[in-house]
């Protein structure tokens, strides 16, 4: 009985020790494949001479993944060490992480990897084909350069720019989406038919939307077309605009017409550019359908007999909406404000194929400067201040969502 | 002959119901208003399709034609046959994408069921700390795994292979949420009395879980091979040899290369556009249940 109760300790012991040092090992490997080291041929030609350059440039990086992976590994044998004298536990356990593995593997090694990775360069400079050298908070600080040095001033205006997209299109595609989701949330026929209808913008690619209204915002396109049309109702002569090479700005527009000027150094009074706002009409146009499927469901679960109740009391239509209907929409106006928020300030797409950040810096956006960064396609490739952007734009929408979520939740308590 | 009388009977109580005038014309009025909306929501698909046809001036003219004043239908046939050499050509472009995106949203199913199965249905030490790890990776913007992806897939020597999008969307946390949630209504009782005949964890998941799970993975496969077929930044980053090119960034090319020629471009948007709405149009209903489920698109 002794010798049987000795023989699982010392096999849950050596299970435990197994496991930590598989769980140290492969995160150490994953920490080698995503260490920042000198790229190129000549490094990556064998795993030999990668391995060299590891260690001649990425020790301290891997010191500091070493301490995680043993915290982790130690977590994970302690695991082992309690469910192993079960064996119905023990299998449990290893069938579990079997499901688990591919999911597990993946994302340490392409997310958690990548960002620890990420989160070092942008400590450093680091351009790919050169060691990467350490200088502390220097790329962050970078990023704020625009506030002293004009010509600096490519982070701080694709902030700005986020800013106006963000205030501007939150509000209208959710404002869009629930008006649409009223009109729609009507037992209606040819259910499938108007459902695809809908929802085509926003089923479709991003390139292929932004394709379409570019040539739509041609100086000879269909939006200037009907403008023109429309003002031409009232006989006023309209002016084909080049829409998306626009910088004017629509306060700069403001001001202008009221015999005003801003000169182009305060840059930053001037508003949203022609070219931006064109980009965000699109914007709005294929996620308000998007987020109306959302309110449509949430409508679909609201009670019946609320509306019953509120018909016996004589409540008009208008007074429903506001009264049942928008109280009870809160949590998903949450969501939707949330995900419209993560949505705009990462733009890429449209920018990159309509304007390229032109004209004169009005459409750049963080993810698209972060992209040109660290692709060089302005000047030379510079990985550590690119993942500093990132990082920067991350914290930013942390914040936001957290911001947003108090906020929210405090206006629902009230009711 | 008496299903007709039927319906002229249902019809005439109808009317003694009595639904007043007033019922009628909201009901006019509220499809009058659907279709506008649905008009204007189509439109781009409408005017870009009718653009196809147009000749290379007649689609930069001013004032635009609706109509094409002749069917070009070459400007199909040229887009077909576009070729930059190097092994890119249009056919090939088209077959990447399909089968990018069968292939990432078939892995998917799997591993993403795999992994909602060991969270829904099994207890195990750590279950919840991984848990909360999968729901912390879900916050991570996008944005910030990009160049750092890009690096690593060069190591790895995965750049301009298919596996550089393969392995990292065989798996998503969003997928796994979603099945988890939907596993855990699937009765107790069926699971429990399988366990009782010995079924082991990998039959309970086979022949039960997953036969009745079957509208869950339609869901992820359908939100999936969209959101694979529609995405831009990952393979702009990674596939960029002529042979390797998805459509989305042909596309951005064919922009750059035709300039003036839109007719040519848009047929290439339309290429793009149609295989993901006539899937739409069949699956609508998994792909709406999807949304609203996770609330996030692809």
């Amino acid at each position: 009985m002794q010798k049987k109760v000795d023989s699982v300790q010392s096999q849950r012991t050596i299970a435990a020790i197994i496991s930590f040092l598989l769980i140290f090992i492969f995160l150490m490997v994953i920490a080698v494949v995503n260490a920042p080291t000198m790229g190129g041929p000549k490094v990556m030609a064998s795993s030999k001479t990668y391995l060299a350059e590891v260690k001649r440039t990425a020790l301290p990086f891997l010191g500091v993944v070493g301490i995680g992976a043993l915290a982790i590994g130690f977590v994970v044998a302690r695991m082992v060490y309690r469910v192993w004298p079960n064996k119905k536990n023990r299998m449990t356990m290893l069938a579990a992480y079997g499901f688990l593995a591919p999911y597990l593997i993946v994302t340490l090694v392409f997310t958690v990897g990548v960002i620890l990775f990420a989160l070092y360069i942008s400590f450093n400079n680091y351009d790919i084909f050169t060691p990467p050298q350490w200088v502390g908070l220097a790329n962050y600080l970078k990023a704020f350069d625009g506030f002293v040095d004009p010509t600096q001033k490519d982070f701080i205006q694709s902030l700005y720019n986020v800013f106006w997209y963000s205030i501007i299109v939150i509000p209208l595609q959710t404002s869009i989406a629930i008006l649409l989701a009223v009109l729609v949330n009507a037992p209606i026929r040819m259910k499938r038919f108007f459902r695809t209808v809908f929802y085509a913008p926003s089923v479709t690619s991003s390139v292929v939307i932004t394709l379409i209204f570019m040539w739509f915002y041609l100086k000879t396109g269909y939006i200037n077309f009907f403008i023109s049309k429309f003002f031409g109702l009232f006989g006023i002569t309209w002016q084909n605009v080049l829409w998306l090479g626009d910088p004017r700005g629509l306060i700069q527009l403001i001001v202008t017409a009221l015999g005003g000027n801003i000169p182009s150094t305060q840059w930053y009074l001037r508003g949203p550019s022609i070219a931006w706002m064109a980009i965000m009409f699109q914007n709005i146009f294929t996620t308000a359908p998007t987020f109306m499927i959302m309110f449509l469901a949430a409508m679909q679960d609201i009670n019946p007999t609320l509306y019953e109740a509120a018909a016996i009391d004589g409540a008009s239509n208008w007074h429903k909406f506001w009264k049942i209907t928008l109280p009870l929409l809160r949590p998903i106006i949450l969501l939707v404000v949330v995900l419209g928020t993560i949505g705009t300030l990462q733009v890429f797409d449209q920018v990159y194929l309509a304007t390229s950040g032109g004209p004169l810096g009005t459409s750049l956006t963080p993810v698209y400067l972060t992209f040109r960064e660290a692709m060089g396609q302005q000047g030379p490739i510079r990985m550590g201040y690119a993942a500093a952007l990132a990082f920067i734009l991350a914290i930013i929408i942390f914040c936001f969502t957290y911001l947003q979520r108090r906020f929210i939740e405090r206006g629902t308590e009230l009711y | 002959m008496a299903a007709i009388i039927q319906k002229l009977n249902l019809q005439k109580t109808a009317d003694k119901t009595g639904k007043p005038v007033s019922y009628y014309i909201g009901l006019v009025i509220r499809y009058l208003v659907l279709f506008a909306i649905g008009l204007i929501l189509f439109s781009p698909f409408i005017l870009a399709f009718l653009g196809t046809f147009k000749t290379d001036a007649e689609i930069i003219a001013y004032p635009p034609k609706f109509l094409p004043l002749h069917w070009l239908w070459e400007n199909w046939a040229k887009n077909w046959h576009t070729d930059i050499g190097r092994g890119g050509n249009f056919p090939r472009w088209l077959f990447n994408t399909a089968f990018l995106s069968v292939t990432v949203a078939g892995l998917e199913v799997i591993f993403c069921s795999l992994a909602a199965y060991a969270f829904a249905r099994m207890k195990f030490p750590g279950r919840d700390l991984v848990f909360s790890f999968m729901l912390a990776t879900m916050m991570i913007p996008g944005a910030v795994t990009l160049i750092p992806s890009y690096v690593l897939m060069s190591k790895l020597k995965l750049i301009n292979s298919f596996f550089s999008l393969i392995i990292p969307g065989a798996v998503s946390a969003g997928g796994i949420f979603m099945l988890t949630q939907f596993f855990k209504s699937v009765p107790q009782e069926l699971v429990e009395a399988a366990h009782m005949d010995g079924a082991s964890h990998l039959q309970i998941y086979k022949d039960i879980i997953l036969p009745l799970s079957r509208p869950a993975l339609l869901t992820i496969l359908i939100l999936q091979f969209q959101g694979m077929w529609n995405s831009f930044l990952a393979p702009l980053l990674y596939l960029n040899s002529a042979d390797k090119m998805v459509l989305n960034v042909a596309l951005s090319i064919f922009q750059q290369t035709y300039k003036a020629q839109w007719n040519l471009t848009l047929v290439g948007a339309m290429f793009n556009a149609f295989p993901v709405l006539i899937i739409f149009f069949i699956f609508s209903k998994y792909y709406i249940e999807g949304i609203s489920y996770t609330g996030v698109k692809g």
